[in-house]
């Protein structure tokens, strides 16, 4: 079986008694204990300001347990993405912030759709997953 | 006053992946002033499959600003009493729109909008008992 995990440590001194969280997750395929996600898909783009774009190309199955990171490598820290599934919106990644996020991509329009702004953005990204429709040459 | 965030990924699934290790501060959009307001830590046990607002914007107490750098950890915990189940799903979504479903022991970090509209759902898939737990970080308005 292939194994993925993804771990994450949390820290803030914000409230007068820090907050501290540390955990870890095997990715594994929907619905399943024993099989982990098997495909990946991993790159870094450069986008630049005004069009929204499809960060992933080939859209995984439909109502999966896909795990999708992604990560601003701006190091201007005015410069930032959208992050918009399906038109909604749903927040913005400035430079150096990342985000690991389950998507499902319930139907076709469900793709994961980015807006640079202020300037070209360089954008890292993962996707596991459990299959993708192929496109036929 | 500083809220960090550190992210590891290892996977054998390519042979040439060698794994992702990244950190973030959490800032105020656009600087590099530290992220200064918090929900705290909150649990919601759920356990029928309709959809609850884990978040309702236009409630909070402190009313956060709106489309700048918000961010919320949730983690889908089990049942609340050390019973971690894989197969038993939480859909998240923000507004109608769904964005992945959190199985037993999952969890995700992502940005928010934190607009009145735009509020953090959780939907299970089944009537099981689940608990999710989240933190919310943002900007006061």
């Amino acid at each position: 079986m292939a194994t993925t995990t993804a771990a994450i440590t949390l820290t803030s001194d914000l409230l007068s008694d820090n907050m501290s969280v540390s955990t870890s997750t095997t990715c594994m395929k929907a619905g399943t204990t024993a099989d982990g996600l098997d495909q990946m898909d991993y790159g870094l783009v450069e986008i630049a300001t005004g069009d929204q774009f499809d960060l992933i190309g080939a859209t995984p199955t439909a109502g999966k347990a896909s795990k999708l990171y992604v990560k601003n490598h701006s190091t201007d820290e005015t410069y930032y993405v959208e992050i918009m599934i399906d038109s909604q919106d749903i927040g913005r990644l400035y430079g150096g912030d990342w985000m690991f996020i389950p998507a499902n991509f319930h139907d076709a329009n469900a793709d994961i759709e980015v807006t640079a702004v202020t300037g070209t953005n360089k954008i890292e990204y993962a996707l596991f997953h459990e299959g993708t429709a192929l496109v036929a040459s | 006053m500083a809220t960090t965030c550190t992210i590891n990924i290892s996977s054998d699934i390519a042979p040439g992946f060698g794994g992702i290790s990244e950190s973030m501060t959490l800032t105020q959009a656009g600087t590099v002033t530290n992220i200064d307001s918090t929900t705290g830590f909150q649990r919601r046990k759920l356990s029928a499959t309709s959809a609850v607002d884990l978040i309702t914007m236009a409630s909070e107490l402190i009313e956060p600003k709106d489309s700048v750098a918000s961010k919320v950890y949730i983690k889908n915990i089990g049942d609340g009493r050390g019973n971690v189940d894989k197969s038993v799903g939480v859909t998240i979504g923000v507004k109608a729109e769904p964005i992945g479903k959190l199985f037993g022991g999952d969890w995700m970090m992502m940005p928010l909008t934190c607009i009145d509209a735009d509020d953090l759902t959780a939907t299970p898939a089944t009537d099981d008992v689940v608990v999710i737990e989240f933190v919310m970080f943002y900007e006061e308005a």
